[in-house]
């Protein structure tokens, strides 16, 4: 186990498999320890009339109960736009939104003082899906375009088009662990709070505003999370205020940690999104223009809506060069919860688009879908700019393409499909295959910066604290592998330490999947001025036996060596202690920004990203079409990720990435009713995937020798680009769908295709079918 | 009659007793989720829905399987009254490796093959999962991928997409069963057998709260009488929902769970008789061969921990529209058998439930027996259960058909059933009526499936809209003839 060449395990594994592992509501507490709850609205839009907290606050046990005027800062955690309160001040306008809070000395007597909480609400007129919000132009933000060539002239000498409406369903993160937080309040001002949430950094600019103190008065730490996807991107920051002002309020450590039904009615969810296209074809299948118009459901705030609309925008095109293209995005006002990022963060609800204009072209002109989409690929040398203007560089899309076909021996299954759907009338097949382009950085430009803190202790062992945030990714896991090749020591001697704002500060969230892409540079950064530092001294000491060699000296296999200096070898924890006597310093900062990007987002033109990821995927279902049930047989993926820092993680994120976009694309369904009280608010109707819904066949492959110029270990990010795998999986079901009548009908399909939609789609198909029968 | 005011198992290699009124700080109705977590050492065991959906709660018990042996199951801690527990060993996922003399983790093959694999990502699941395989390992060698796939579908992982759990399971379970477990069963036996020597009653009373758990039916029905009021458990599964989402106050529980006399399946010539105390997973394994319609409907009923819990009686007696077994159970004409005091009653089940989860039970009965009337070689059964997702979901609509033909291919007898398309459990009677003594064709089919639009009037919510559960009641009797009709079609039988 030496020097990092072996690849290791999660570095949290030995724990996690033995309980070991400390989450916040893990963590022990002194006796004074008091449970927060959220009370929260139960109309959709409404008037505040009167409230009555007395008897709440008179039952034994409660602590405190508070409303939005005894906030002593400002009510606010809105993230980027200040538009979302953190406590409903005289009006709310979700159903789910928090009201009121109440500490008290277990979870049940603060669940009891809810129930004792009274109100009254005169309702308003709520607007409770997509549709509505369009028709009243409730924009939350002026909207944006993004345009390349001339769309409209295209269409007018157009052959072919298609046109239509895409709708893509919200999804609830369901990481494991619930929001999370925990503050312990210190003397004068101080508050230490402990957060399950990605951007530590934000959670404690909110929690200081709500307080009304300064930043530096607020620490936030934060070890690892159980699970995030996003939703503990912003959202995080809204539980972590709420136990803080709680714990102002009673000079008590105060924890929330939000029931599971709870969290799915408070928290916001990925986008729904309704977006209307038109594309326009030649005969041989080549999109010469596509006019895409997404709308999203913001919910009542904004939260981060407009980047993810940006990346929506971003990634109309995927993976094929369109000459003329406009796409158009609105964010809508609706009386939701604030939706917010989601793995894919818009890129999902973008590409749908163009993959199911794609599949309609291939039904269209009665060509295989695969067929169309090679053809319409980003050229290697040519056809290669984007619709805003950046360059795809390192294009693997041709690449994958061929190694896929002979992976997953795609002719043939594409004709044993074929040959089982004709011989079956109710049980039917469908193949899929679809690429996966995704642009890597923020695309807010200044948020990818990164910083790190390194610190060598006498005895040789490391501590390294970074900005980014542990939530099962293996940031941490490959932040060790980093420091320990740069350092040349083995990886027991490296921790990495919770994430702290008081180490390392002004952070940006860890997401875009750029945790380990910016932190990485930040702590090779710092561990760079240690060894400058390090070979400084060893060179003065030996001066007289190197004669001036400008060779460098060898950090290896936990020694120090010179190559000019044969018999000479230091044992790691030899040279620091001898540094230490020689007063060298032994901890250095690190920081990074991501070089040459930018994006004018007036001319909706730049180089939003640093680089792409590629990845491209083949899967085979077979559907019941009398139950609408369907199954998974095989899945070949190939993936790109330059060279892997760690492989086993990366093939975690590849496959764990997938089925969730599998469970978005298929089983997982929110529902609102017309009050917009969601309906699938706890797992008994809101299904993820489980251990049976994964493909029977499942290949994930990561694309060797593909090293990414210019990244840490010429790596590339992988948190979140295979999300989109799924929907080979989506659109094979449609396909199968499809052949109920012949591929001659375009089926209705949306996302999720549930059970009951696939059985209401091929009910349609059986109608028009027959229709045709009966003319 | 004496009684026992506490509760006593082992956890940790110790006996640990309870007594409710000296402690203070549980309650009986305290789950054992919440046990846990209350002490240092257990808190690897986690909450993640406090409602049975995802096994992160999952743990262990362990009980004399009466063949000398343990029996171990998993089981999720959230849905379970502490006095469940009684008499068992419980066990989690701290307890599962060992330690070298340094107090250093030695990890079990389930806890070595999930590192390995990268099994484990965020590691909020792994705990669970962990209890789950480790129950896996206990159970089998050699398992196959679906036996695997079984035992871990009431675990969610949210991070890894599953495939490097299922592999590190079926690893684990290569290696011959020697772990600290087996060494020490002689011990666990013996402590175990002295605690369920004691059938006193359990009585707990505390400020609130009653907890009664006797362990003979004799002492159960006199229970019954002197507390009508009482609310009955024997799984919980569908009760502890009311403390956990629904925080209502349980003020008295009779827990009919410690009745040996009501864990039994048997069979005669002309049923197969099902204790009501008898669970789902035991009623499983034994009708794979004897009863395949009720095996493979229980096969998708909740997960492998619900099933280790959940009771035929606790089936029956909830009545909900979308109880699984209750289809079949009217399809085959099996009847209740109620006893009360001094009194017997056999109901049949379709008349036993009157309504919206209500029944015909008496206020000094209690449900005994199930008894189904053994399928001759002729009669054909099928069951169905529509849900978004396969495993670990409550049907939208389900369905159990049971049918003679004659030799002439014509229907003689037919019984239709439906779940989630009514108040309760259903009879397409006007859908009978039409196939009785006609051609089973696919044309009759149809005109059978057009009476279930006068039938019923499903309701749309969650789990789908009204016309689909019509879609659907219309397709499984479709998908029902398919597999039973003799004529045209050879669908190829590649799903269930
Ligand atoms: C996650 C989850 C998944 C589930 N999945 C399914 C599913 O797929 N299909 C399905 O049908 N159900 C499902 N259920 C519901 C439940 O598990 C079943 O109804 C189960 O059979 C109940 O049995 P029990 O022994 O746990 O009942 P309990 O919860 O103990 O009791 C249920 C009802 O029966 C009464 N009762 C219990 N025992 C007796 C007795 N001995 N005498 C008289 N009355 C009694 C109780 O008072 C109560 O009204 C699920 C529940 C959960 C939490
Ligand atoms: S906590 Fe989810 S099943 Fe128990
Ligand atoms: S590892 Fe995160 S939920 Fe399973």
């Amino acid at each position: 186990m030496k020097n990092g060449h072996d690849i290791s395990h999660h570095d949290s594994a030995l724990l996690h498999v033995t309980g070991r592992s400390v989450y916040i509501n893990d963590m022990q507490v002194s006796e004074q320890l008091l449970y927060g709850r959220v009370f929260y609205s139960t109309q959709a839009h409404a008037r505040i009339k009167s409230f009555n907290l007395e008897k709440a606050k008179k039952l034994n046990g409660v602590a405190a109960v508070l409303s939005a005027k005894d906030i002593p800062g400002e009510n606010q955690v809105g993230p980027v736009i200040r538009d979302e309160v953190c406590l409903a001040d005289g009006k709310v306008e979700c159903y789910g939104q928090a009201v009121f809070l109440v500490a008290a000395v277990d979870d049940e007597t603060a669940y009891q003082a809810c129930r004792l909480i009274e109100i009254e609400y005169e309702p308003l007129p709520a607007v409770t899906d997509i549709e509505t919000a369009m028709g009243k132009r409730a924009l939350l933000l002026p909207e944006r375009k993004i345009e390349t060539g001339d769309v409209d002239r295209a269409f007018t000498v157009a052959g072919n088009t298609v046109e239509g409406v895409l709708k893509t369903g919200a999804q609830e993160h369901w990481y494991l662990e619930t929001q999370t937080s925990l503050c312990i309040p210190g003397e004068g001002n101080e508050m230490k709070v402990f957060a399950s949430t990605q951007h530590p950094s934000e959670t404690q600019a909110v929690v200081a505003e709500v307080l009304g103190v300064r930043r530096h008065e607020v620490t936030v730490e934060m070890k690892r999370m159980g699970g995030a996807f996003g939703g503990k991107e912003t959202q995080g920051n809204h539980i972590a205020a709420w136990a803080a002002l709680l714990a102002r309020a009673t000079g008590c450590p105060v924890k929330i940690h939000l029931f599971r039904d709870d969290d799915q009615i408070i928290t916001g969810k990925r986008h729904p999104f309704l977006s209307k296209y038109k594309a326009a074809y030649t005969s041989e299948g080549k999109i010469t223009a596509l006019d895409v118009e997404l709308n999203a459901d913001g919910g009542c705030a904004n939260d981060l809506s407009m980047p993810i609309m940006e990346r929506a925008m971003f990634h109309t095109d995927n993976a094929y060069y369109i000459p003329n293209l406009r796409v158009v995005g609105k964010i809508l006002k609706t009386n939701h919860p604030s939706n917010t990022a989601f793995r894919g963060f818009g890129g999902p609800q973008g590409m749908a688009v163009i993959e199911t204009v794609i599949d309609r072209i291939a039904r269209q002109l009665k060509k295989d879908a695969a067929e169309i989409r090679k053809l319409n690929f980003y050229g290697a040398k040519s056809d290669n700019v984007t619709h805003y203007g950046q360059v795809v560089e390192n294009n693997r899309l041709e690449l994958l393409f061929n190694k896929l076909l002979e992976r997953s021996d795609y002719r043939k299954l594409k004709r044993e499909t074929e040959a089982f759907n004709r011989e079956n009338e109710f049980l039917k097949k469908g193949l899929a295959l679809t690429p996966v382009k995704f642009g890597i950085s923020f695309t807010t430009s200044f948020l990818n910066q990164a910083g790190a803190l390194v610190n060598i202790y006498q005895d040789g062992t490391v501590l390294i604290s970074h900005g980014g945030t542990e939530m099962g990714q293996g940031l941490h896991t490959k932040m060790v592998e980093v420091a320990s090749s740069l350092l040349g020591i083995s990886k027991e001697f490296i921790r990495i330490s919770a994430t702290d704002t008081s180490k390392v500060p002004n952070t940006s969230a860890t997401a875009a999947s750029s945790g380990s892409d910016l932190n990485g540079m930040a702590v090779a950064d710092a561990i760079g001025k240690i060894i400058r530092r390090l070979s400084e001294f060893l060179s003065e000491k030996y001066a007289d036996k190197i004669h001036g060699s400008k060779k460098p000296f060898v950090f290896k296999d936990d020694f120090v060596t010179h190559p000019d200096l044969s018999g000479f070898k230091l044992a790691f924890p030899e040279l620091i202690r001898e540094a230490y006597l020689n007063q060298i310093s032994l901890s250095a900062t690190g920081f990074y920004k991501t070089p040459d990007i930018y994006f004018d987002r007036e001319k909706g033109k730049g180089k939003p990203f640093h680089y792409y990821a590629f990845g491209m995927s083949v899967s085979q279902v077979l559907i019941d079409t009398l139950t609408g049930s369907h199954k998974i047989l095989k899945t070949f993926i190939l993936h790109d990720v330059g060279n892997s820092i760690n492989p086993r993680i990366d093939k975690g994120q590849v496959e764990g990435g997938f089925i969730q976009g599998v469970g978005w694309c298929t089983t997982e369904e929110i529902k609102w009713d017309d009050d917009g009280r969601l309906l699938t608010f706890s797992p008994d109707t809101y299904k993820i995937p489980g251990v049976k819904d994964i493909p029977e066949e499942f290949h994930v492959e990561l694309l060797e020798n593909v090293p990414n110029p210019g990244t840490i270990k010429n790596s590339k990010a992988v948190g979140e680009p295979p999300f989109m795998h799924a929907f080979s999986v989506w659109l094979a079901i449609k396909d199968a769908v499809s052949a109920v009548g012949e591929h001659r009908f375009e089926p209705d399909f949306q996302i999720p295709a549930t059970n009951e939609m696939i059985l209401q789609s091929v009910e349609k198909i059986r109608k028009l079918q027959k229709g045709k029968r009966n003319l | 009659m004496p009684v026992q005011q506490s509760i006593r198992f082992i956890l940790d290699d110790q006996v640990v007793e309870l007594d409710f009124q000296q402690s203070g700080q549980y309650t009986p109705v305290t789950t054992v989720l919440n046990y846990l977590r209350s002490l240092p050492g257990h808190k690897g065991v986690k909450e993640g829905c406090g409602q049975g959906d995802c096994g992160a709660c999952t743990v262990v018990l362990a009980e004399p399987d009466g063949r000398g042996g343990l029996s171990y199951k998993a089981v999720n801690s959230c849905l379970i009254f502490l006095p469940m527990i009684h008499g068992k060993q419980l066990i989690t996922v701290e307890n599962i490796n060992e330690e070298d003399k340094d107090h250093h983790p030695v990890l079990h093959p389930v806890q070595l093959a999930l590192v390995q694999h990268d099994g484990t990502q965020c590691g909020y699941c792994t705990p669970g999962m962990v209890a789950s395989m480790f129950a896996l390992y206990k159970n089998h060698r050699n398992p196959a991928k679906e036996v695997v796939e079984d035992a871990l579908s009431g675990n969610l992982c949210r991070c890894t997409g599953y495939r490097s759990i299922v592999d590190a399971a079926l690893d684990a379970c290569k290696v011959k069963d020697n772990d600290h477990f087996s060494r020490n069963k002689e011990q666990v036996i013996e402590k175990l057998d002295a605690l369920y020597r004691n059938t006193e009653t359990i009585v707990i009373q505390t400020g609130n709260h009653t907890y009664l758990k006797p362990f003979t039916m004799t002492e159960a029905l006199k229970l019954r009488r002197e507390n009508p009021d009482a609310l009955m458990i024997t799984g919980a599964t569908d009760v502890a929902l009311l403390k956990t989402k629904k925080h209502l106050h349980l003020p008295k529980i009779l827990d009919l769970s410690g009745l040996d006399e009501l864990k039994l399946i048997l069979e005669d010539h002309h049923r197969i008789v099902i204790g009501a105390g008898t669970t789902m997973e035991e009623i499983r394994e034994y009708c794979i061969s004897r009863l395949p319609a009720l095996a493979g409907i229980l096969h998708v009923f909740g997960s492998l921990q619900i099933r280790n819990m959940a009771t035929m009686g606790g089936n029956l007696m909830s009545a909900s529209p979308i109880g699984d077994t209750l289809p079949l159970l009217i399809a085959l004409h099996a009847k209740v058998r109620l006893l009360g005091n001094n009194k017997q009653r056999d109901l049949p089940v379709e008349d036993f439930i009157t309504g919206y989860r209500q029944t015909d039970i008496h206020a000094d009965e209690l449900p005994a027996l199930i008894l189904i009337p053994k399928p001759k070689k002729n009669v054909i059964i099928r069951s169905y259960k529509l849900s978004k997702r396969t495993d670990l979901d409550i049907s939208t609509v389900s369905a159990c058909f049971r049918m003679v033909l004659t030799k002439e291919n014509k229907v003689r007898e037919i019984d239709i059933v439906y779940g989630g398309m009514a108040d309760r459990p259903k009879r397409a009677a006007a859908a009978e009526l039409v196939l009785k003594d006609e051609l089973w064709s696919r044309a009759l089919v149809e005109r059978a499936a057009n009476q279930l639009e006068k039938a019923f009037q499903p309701l749309s919510d969650a789990r789908a809209a009204a016309d689909t559960r019509m879609i659907m009641a219309r397709n499984l009797l479709l998908k029902f003839w398919l597999e039973t009709g003799r004529d045209d079609l050879n669908e190829k039988k590649e799903t269930d």
